[in-house]
Parts: C-alpha cells; structure tokens; sequence
C-alpha cells in the first residue's frame, strides 16, 4: 500500500513524461493539461489501492490511457490519415538506399535524419489511429516493454506487437512524405 | 551459428526493443558483424527512433505543474475535511 502523504514527491517527477504524452494524444496544450491533472487527481485517489515498489509509472501510464480513451476518444469522427495495410519492412530505409555507393546512402540517411523537423515527427505520430499510436508512443516515447504495454493497454502482447509494427511502419511512410516534400531525398528516390 | 538476413530481419525489431534473450541477441550481433546491407538497416532504424524519442519529448511548462500541484492541495483539503 503506498501512502497518500506521499504522493507528489513518488508520482510529480513523472509529470513531464505523461505530459509528453498527453501533448500527443490530444494535439493540444490545453486539453493535454486536462488529461495530465485528472490523471494526477485519480491517481491520487486511488494511491491507497497502489501496491508501493510496484512499477508507479506503468500505473500512471495506466489510468492516464484510460482516462483518455473515455473522455476524449473521437476516433470515428477523424478520419485516418494513413494507409496501414500496404507499408512494407524498412519503409524509410529501402527507399534512402537507392543510392550506388554506401557512402552515397549515408549521406542521404543523415541529410534525412537531420532534416525531419519536430513538427513532422509529432505530425507523423499522432496521424496514426489511435490503436496504433498508444503502443507506438508507449514503445518508442516512454522506452515500455511490450509486456507493460500489454498491461497499459489491457490488450494481449501478440496485439501489442503487431501495432507497434504497423504502426511504425506507417509512420515511417508519412516521415518519408516529408521528406519528399522537404526535398531531402534525391531525385531517383522519390517514386513510389 | 549465424543467421540468414530474413531471420535477422524478423528480430529487428525484438532486438531493437530489447525483447530479445541473450542467446538471440547475440546471433544477431553476430550476424550484423558479418554483413554490411543487414548492419546499415538495423543503425537506421536505430537512428531513426533515437531522432523520433528526441524531438517527440516535450517540456512540462512551469505554470502546469504549479496549477497541478495547486489542484492537488485541493483536493487532499477537501478529502480530509
């Protein structure tokens, strides 16, 4: 049991990272402020019920996906913006290593690296559907196991592995957009 | 024993997310050590996701964690009287 005492100075230095998320979830700072204080404020109240020296971030983490997918899922009034089923292994990568010499490619790789800008990378994360983005931003964000994200979630870990895996590939073929558009690749690259 | 690329491609990822036993880990290691096309892929994606982590993380800013510790002294008044 973990005492309520103590609840800010265990549960606030997690405050940057579910904020993190929040930003990722809602697209916006305000309603990512929401989801962050209602998390803290039912976390708190329900901290008695905390096993202490248990994985306090993974319960964050929790009841911060919960508290999201039942106050602001609006899914079905969105529309997907990627296309999941066609994304081949190593989207990205096959498409940089055209290139003729490896010297060539790992320019190419850098130059696209460096060039992705912030805002494409969040862009390309949060226009995944929602099933596909909780397991990518736990993974490739927060640093979760597959098995803690199989608890976050509350879905089996096969499930968890095949979103993730789709997910970022999906993700890999918008950042790839972006590059184009930003001409970071070369001219031979850029068919489909 | 080494391992064909298609295998190695096929625990890309569980290597790249540590979800690997040792044993597995380090067959692919050693086969990353012997073939250059599978070492570029996989110090891609290791890149890759290295970029996405950084420039996804997001500052908490000062005055949202002052109004979350305010809400939070409220409601621990407001439970205990």
């Amino acid at each position: 049991m973990a005492d309520q005492a103590n609840f800010e100075e265990d549960a606030l230095q997690y405050s940057r990272q579910l904020y993190s998320a929040a930003m990722r979830m809602t697209r916006n700072p305000a309603d990512a402020e929401d989801l962050v204080q209602e998390t803290f404020l039912k976390a708190y109240r329900a901290y008695h019920t905390f096993e202490a020296g248990t994985n306090l971030k993974a319960w964050l983490y929790r009841i911060l996906t919960n508290t999201y997918i039942n106050k602001y899922r609006k899914e079905s009034r969105r529309p997907s913006e990627v296309d999941l089923g066609t994304v081949e292994d190593l989207y990205l990568y096959r498409r940089i290593g055209s290139e003729e010499s490896a010297e060539a490619a790992r320019t190419t790789e850098d130059r696209v690296l460096d060039g992705l800008v912030e805002s494409d990378i969040k862009e390309a994360v949060e226009g995944l559907p929602e099933n596909f983005r909780m397991p990518v931003l736990l993974a490739d964000l927060e640093g979760f196991s597959y098995k803690e994200i199989a608890e976050i979630l509350q879905i089996p870990i096969g499930t968890v592995m095949s979103r993730l895996h789709r997910g970022r590939k999906a993700m890999q073929k918008r950042l790839w957009e972006f590059a184009m558009q930003r001409g970071l690749l070369p001219e031979d690259a850029e068919r489909p | 024993m080494t391992l064909e690329c298609d295998d190695a491609l096929t625990n890309l990822y569980l290597y790249l997310d540590s979800e690997l036993d040792n044993a597995s880990s380090r067959d692919i290691r050693a086969h990353l050590d012997g073939c250059p096309d599978c070492s570029g892929s996989f110090d891609f994606e290791l890149r890759l996701r290295r970029v996405v982590k950084e420039r996804l993380d997001e500052d908490v800013p000062e005055a949202v964690v002052t109004r979350l510790r305010i809400a939070l002294k409220r409601e621990a008044a407001g439970s205990s009287g």
